[in-house]
């Protein structure tokens, strides 16, 4: 029998390997995932995907139940609302506006984040002190107050909100990518890079950024949770999305008026805004939970 | 103690300067002219615009003219409102106890159930009822809070009738403004109907201060959970056992009291998470707090108020922060150290 392999040559897997291995095994956290992935298809494909349009209105059809109430219709799957618009489609077409844009605005502040954090890592004295104190003071102060303030300043509107959460989550990526680039930097194979000559941008690169591309992630899956509450929160005060736009929190706003005659254009949006901050959550715990773990092993 | 306070003290000192400065220079971002932005008088005249141009030494540089905005703070005055005219202090005197009120109760709410419930998590961790705990803790913490007030509402309010939707109290009682904040000024009060004030009080804070209490409650359940985990693996734990003292002798004398310092600790950061919750909540239940005001005041572009709102409750944010940690020093010596606050 021919030997496919002569040499027995022993894998050692990468540490972000090893993190997806134990990831695999947690099928509360694959759930998670797997909701996620699907969430993220449907951002992109909703146009395709959804059976009417977002925003134009069908008279003959107002405020239909969901199909499986007696007087339900099944071609509109969730009911319509006051307009006649399905709630079916709007509910789709929100999830590229608030789960998409939640998505978008953390990748942004991430990279921003990043970048600020690891070059004040590398800077001492008073300067990084100064830059120390300031972070704390921007971070004692919530995230949607400051939201609120930067659209306050802006002005209402989807596109000023996306830039209000953005600016308000670059902090706390910078704060943690700091503190992780610090303590990396302290490590022995940190110094032996450096005894070999190793720059230190080349040590960021090659050295640092690989081990602690776990801890931002697991920041940024809380970052990302915390961005689709304030979105849809702005979205519901009125000052984020504005009218005829499918934003999950200002759909909830919209079916306020008519919560005792159809609870559902209520329950729905808000039923759609947990599950997407449930299954962010979900998948951020189980990499905390993998990175614990692979800590221990 | 004393190295510890001196370093808060600065750092209190750095925090004020830091805002003030962020809330100048709102001002020059808002849109409008500046010196009307930072008085809020929109009806001034050209001879009063003058006037005020000189107070707050707008033809100056940009440094004197800030020590005059700093100045004017100092001495109380945050300009008027725009919308209503009447000076900003008066109007956050007024609505500053409501929402003290209101988060005071909530934090509370959330502290006696959260902590319990983290407890129980983490004794009996790994099994199915610390899981269930910890579900119900996630699905808490992801709940959007303006969803779950109006299912409260609806369910609580409107199907069962139960307590009341809207407001502080019912407008049948006179409660003369002491202090502002309600359940104190009702006591203060020489009312005949003093109990039924009381009571009709309590149900009106019930609903909104168990929508805010839930986020952090279930903050809380992790942070109790991880803390008790982590003394319950302590040294000192195995060797009270192995002294052959009972599991509720040891949970009780040893393992909670070292398990609540590490909670103190983190009670500061969850009131600034605790106090964005309640702007939202009392928009939802009408309560005349700060955070309804300035969300309000964001809709009629009342960029005064805006400002000086910020400020206002920054300031109140980052003052329950120190003393929160003040609080954590006093009770454990080990946070005195050089290590914090560097």
């Amino acid at each position: 029998m021919a030997r496919e392999k002569t040499y027995l040559e022993e894998v050692f897997p990468s540490p972000f390997m090893q993190l997806w291995g134990i990831f695999r095994k947690t099928p509360v956290a694959m759930a998670g995932f797997c909701c996620f992935i699907f969430l993220i298809l449907l951002a992109i494909f909703a146009p395709i995907l959804s059976p009417y349009s977002p925003v134009d209105s069908n008279l003959e059809m107002i405020l239909l139940p969901p199909a499986w109430h007696p007087d339900g219709n099944v071609s509109y799957l969730l009911g319509t609302d006051e307009l006649g618009r399905d709630m079916l489609s709007r509910l789709m077409y929100g999830t590229s506006l608030t789960f998409g844009l939640s998505f978008i605005v953390v990748f942004f502040s991430l990279v921003i984040g990043v970048v600020i954090g690891s070059l004040s890592a590398l800077t001492k004295g008073i300067k990084s002190s100064f830059l120390n104190h300031f972070l704390d003071v921007v971070l004692s102060i919530p995230s949607l107050l400051l939201a609120i303030i930067i659209v306050a300043i802006l002005g209402p509107g989807i596109s000023n909100t996306v830039w209000a959460v953005a600016i308000v989550f670059i902090p706390q990526f910078i704060h943690i990518t700091r503190y992780a680039v610090k303590e990396e930097f302290r490590k022995d194979y940190v110094l032996a890079s450096r005894l070999d000559g190793a720059s230190n941008f080349r040590i960021l690169y090659y050295s640092v950024f690989p081990n602690i591309i776990e801890r931002l992630m697991s920041q940024a899956t809380l970052a990302q949770s915390a961005a689709i509450l304030d979105i849809a929160t702005l979205g519901f005060l009125g000052l984020g999305a504005q009218i005829p736009l499918p934003e999950w929190g200002a759909i909830l706003a919209n079916g306020l008026e008519r919560f005792y005659i159809a609870p559902w254009t209520v329950y729905l949006p808000g039923l759609a805004i947990l599950f997407a901050v449930v299954a962010t959550n979900l998948v951020g715990e189980g990499i905390r939970h993998a990175l614990k773990l692979r800590k221990e092993n | 103690m004393l190295t510890f306070t001196l370093r808060r003290f600065s750092l209190f000192i750095f925090t004020m300067l830091v805002l003030t400065l962020l809330s100048f220079s709102l001002s020059f971002l808002f849109p409008g002219d500046t010196v009307i932005n930072h008085s809020g008088q929109i009806h001034a005249t050209p001879t009063e615009l003058v006037e005020l141009n000189k107070v707050y030494k707008m033809d100056e540089n940009i440094f004197s003219q800030y020590n005059a905005y700093l100045s004017h703070i100092l001495q109380g005055d945050l300009g008027q409102s725009m919308a209503s005219q009447s000076p900003i202090s008066d109007e956050i005197i007024e609505l500053l106890p409501a929402t003290i009120e209101l988060s005071l109760v909530a934090l509370l709410i959330a502290m006696l159930i959260g902590i319990p419930l983290g407890f129980i998590a983490a004794i009996r961790h790994n099994k199915t009822s610390d899981n269930a705990i910890l579900s119900f803790a996630m699905i808490g913490y992801s709940i959007p809070v303006f969803w779950l007030g109006l299912l409260a509402i609806h369910t609580f309010s409107i199907n069962l009738g139960w307590l009341p939707s809207a407001g502080k109290i019912s407008l049948l009682f006179e409660i003369d403004f002491v202090t502002g904040i309600q359940f104190i000024d009702i006591l203060l009060s020489d009312s005949p109907y003093k109990w039924q004030a009381f009571s009709n009080a309590s149900a009106h804070i019930i609903l909104p201060a168990c929508v805010i209490a839930l986020a952090p409650a279930t903050i809380f359940i992790r942070l109790s959970r991880a803390a008790m985990i982590e003394v319950l693996a302590a040294p000192y734990i195995r060797a009270a056992r192995a002294k052959g003292l009972s599991f509720n002798q040891i949970i009780f004398r040893h393992a909670i009291r070292n398990a609540l310092i590490k909670i103190i600790r983190h009670v500061g950061l969850q009131f600034a998470n605790l106090v964005t919750i309640a702007m939202v909540t009392e928009v939802i239940f009408s309560w005349p707090g700060i955070g309804r005001w300035l969300i309000e005041s964001i809709y009629q572009r009342d960029y005064t108020a805006i400002q000086s709102g910020l400020l206002v409750l920054s300031c109140f944010i980052f003052l329950v922060h120190i003393l929160t940690d003040f609080i954590y020093a006093a009770l454990n010596p080990l946070a005195r150290g050089n290590n914090h606050g560097s």
